[in-house]
């Protein structure tokens, strides 16, 4: 895409997030969940990602869901838009009038070696689930009633055990280290996105709420407390951004290693910021109406989502060849 | 619950302050760069006979507890000598425990009331270069030779060792793979160091360069026999008796730099003035040193209580690794900020805190790294699987 084509792609999307970010959970219905989708799927973005070679770069993909992650939003751009679409590129698969979205196990990990205990994940406006095992199998499952999910934005649907599996494709192994960097980097991209709207947040919050007669963000502890987080948040972005370039310029192996160390940054750091901005927002960050929960519940839930730091850092501590 | 030190601890905390006030920043920054032991401070607690406190009466000590040992080398380290003054008579304060609980009545007669006047230097060699924490991997081998012992191998960080007269040595008698249990099979002398049979090499070192800290090279060091202490084969165990107090004495250290540290940053804070006002008055300068009066109040606090269960005959390895852990955190911290408080001036000499700092430092590895005291607290407290 040229400069001026991803703007407005980017810009369409900011849009979507201005009329249907949610400002409180109360807002979160079944209604303005479908008005949302339905705003998204107008803008007929699944193809960004969805023709060989695509119109997108993975760098733009990232770029995408950091915009969507800077608000609490309902819609399956993940999910429908970025994820599923790219697996069903990577097969060469003919295109279809399905909606599908990706599927993870229960644990929300890359699904193992048959598809079973799965749930779809990001599943507003979906018909269906593509799931891909260690072997590279990809199949269709279909999908199951509402899940209940921490993260009270995104939808996720149970997919029935006793469903039919479809086998669609099966994707070279070169092929499923790119489907795995390319995940990796596109959720880690959502999280840096909310967790730096939500620091921006907190700083405007410093600067207009006012304590012993002067603004909260001119006592030093506020400050440097929001210049930390400013911090953690630019590492984020960085780390990201680099795991998105290398899924444009590098070979799979070198990608999905910057993917799974932008993972193990963001999972932390993001979470530390988050944590930060709550602080500076007190009490008010406590109650439900406020937005802040809605943050805390997606970078909390993110940090644990496909890997964990933990699981990350031992994938990362051995020679590069043989991960 | 009774919060108050005895009259006699407060006592002690009083003299002994009183007592170093005379060995100013200056002596210590001498002694650190000269890197020379510092035999007045040294006589000075010999000559107030201190050193012999946990000494029994009997041998010429006071024969008091672990939580007036620790007042003595907190307020020793806290008078500004830091590890510099506590490790010049850190093992005469208490290193001696397993002979005196496990010695001959004669080796203790032939040693103890010198270490409580001071006259006998001694130091502890227990680690190898192949073996730091995992004690039982040591290979410092001891031949039975008549009514001697031969004694050939090496030994690393042996603190003290060119100054003194003495070592408290840990041998194998039966190697590793002659015991059943691995901690089997080692023998404890309390003997001479003989330099023409040791060779002392000191290890050049970031801090606390008053007090050596050193590798032994032993080669054939014949040992009489009255130099074992206790039975044969039984050394780890005896050592194991003194684990728990050697982590509250260090625990203190810890705590007492940490409190000068403090000290030194707050002062600084208060006089120094840029932008027109005490930096003291900056959050980012107040509030750190605000939160290690926290964490130092609290260390103590659990010191204080591991230091009451060991005097009081109760179990104590948890309070006992939670003190070392607590305290080394927060001593290393608050001299960390100290250096931070005084900016430039935190990294001159001058302004001791960048030495409070170093031998800081010391304390989150020796004489057990934080991450093995979590080992302990996990498995031992927590009851988690052994993970090493």
């Amino acid at each position: 895409m040229d400069r001026e084509e991803f703007v407005l792609v980017r810009d369409m999307v900011r849009s979507l997030a201005t009329r249907h970010g949610v400002t409180s959970a109360d807002e979160v219905k079944p209604s303005t969940r479908a008005a949302a989708q339905q705003a998204l799927d107008e803008l007929d973005l699944a193809e960004l990602r969805r023709t060989s070679p695509p119109a997108a770069t993975a760098q733009e993909c990232a770029l995408l869901a950091e915009e969507h992650g800077r608000r609490p939003l309902t819609t399956s751009l993940l999910g429908t838009v970025l994820l599923a679409p790219e697996l069903l590129r990577l097969l060469g698969a003919s295109t279809s009038p399905a909606i599908p979205t990706i599927a993870f196990t229960r644990e929300l990990r890359f699904p193992g070696r048959t598809p079973t205990d799965l749930v779809a994940w990001d599943s507003e406006g979906a018909d269906s689930a593509l799931c891909v095992t260690t072997d590279g199998t990809v199949s269709r499952v279909e999908l199951g009633p509402s899940a209940p999910s921490t993260d009270l934005v995104r939808t996720v649907r149970a997919v029935p055990s006793d469903a039919p599996v479809e086998v669609v494709g099966q994707l070279a192994a070169d092929d499923q280290l790119r489907w795995q960097a390319y995940a990796l980097v596109v959720v880690t991209a959502e999280l840096v996105g909310a967790a730096g709207s939500f620091v921006e947040q907190a700083v405007q919050y410093a600067r207009d709420r006012r304590q012993y007669g002067q603004a909260i963000g001119s006592f030093q502890a506020v400050q440097h407390l929001l210049a930390d987080a400013t911090v953690l948040v630019e590492a984020c972005t960085s780390v990201t951004r680099y795991a998105a370039w290398c899924l444009d310029n590098e070979p799979p192996e070198r990608a999905l290693a910057a993917a799974r160390v932008a993972k193990a940054e963001v999972n932390s750091s993001a979470l530390e910021a988050v944590y930060a901005g709550m602080q500076v927002f007190g009490g008010i960050a406590q109650t439900w109406e406020h937005i802040a929960h809605l943050y805390l519940r997606k970078v909390r839930l993110g940090s644990t989502l496909l890997a964990t730091t933990a699981e990350l850092l031992p994938a990362l501590a051995v020679p590069e060849v043989t991960r | 619950m009774d919060f108050e030190l005895t009259e006699d601890q407060e006592t002690i905390r009083k003299s002994v302050a009183g007592l170093l006030r005379d060995f100013d920043d200056q002596y210590w920054m001498e002694k650190d760069q000269a890197h020379e032991f510092p035999t007045e401070f040294y006589e000075t607690v010999a000559g107030g006979g201190w050193l012999g406190i946990t000494i029994p009466e009997e041998y010429g000590g006071h024969g008091l507890g672990i939580t007036e040992a620790s007042l003595l080398l907190e307020e020793v380290a806290r008078s500004g000598g830091g590890m510099n003054a506590a490790s010049a008579i850190h093992l005469s304060i208490f290193g001696m425990h397993p002979v005196v609980v496990h010695g001959s009545e004669e080796l203790k007669r032939r040693t103890l009331p010198r270490i409580a006047t001071g006259d006998l230097h001694v130091c502890f060699g227990v680690t190898e270069p192949g073996a730091g924490l995992d004690t039982a991997s040591i290979t410092t081998y001891a031949r039975r030779d008549g009514d001697h012992y031969v004694v050939n191998g090496r030994k690393v960080w042996i603190s003290k060792a060119m100054e003194s007269e003495k070592i408290l040595l840990l041998t194998r008698t039966s190697k590793a793979d002659e015991v059943t249990k691995r901690t089997d099979g080692m023998t404890l002398f309390l003997t001479d160091i003989d330099r023409d049979r040791i060779d002392i090499r000191p290890i050049p070192k970031m801090g606390r360069n008053a007090v050596t800290s050193n590798e032994l090279f032993i080669d054939d060091l014949r040992i009489p026999v009255e130099d074992r202490v206790g039975e044969e084969g039984q050394g780890f165990r005896y050592l194991l008796d003194g684990l728990n107090p050697e982590r509250m004495l260090i625990a203190a250290e810890a705590l007492g730099i940490g409190r000068a540290s403090l000290d030194k940053a707050v002062q600084y804070g208060k006089e120094r003035i840029v932008f027109g006002r005490p930096i003291g008055m900056n959050q980012a300068i107040q509030f750190p040193l605000a939160d290690s009066l926290a964490r130092l109040d609290a260390a103590e606090l659990v010191l204080r209580k591991a230091t009451w269960l060991y005097d009081n005959g109760r179990p104590c390895g948890r309070e006992a690794n939670t003190a070392k852990y607590l305290c080394a955190d927060a001593g290393f911290t608050a001299a960390d900020r100290a250096v931070q408080t005084h900016g430039g001036m935190g990294y001159s000499e001058e302004y001791a805190v960048a030495r409070y700092f170093r031998e800081a430092r010391l304390m989150r590895i020796a004489p057990i790294s934080q991450e093995m005291i979590l080992n302990y607290l996990g498995s031992h407290t927590l009851g988690l699987p052994r993970s090493y």
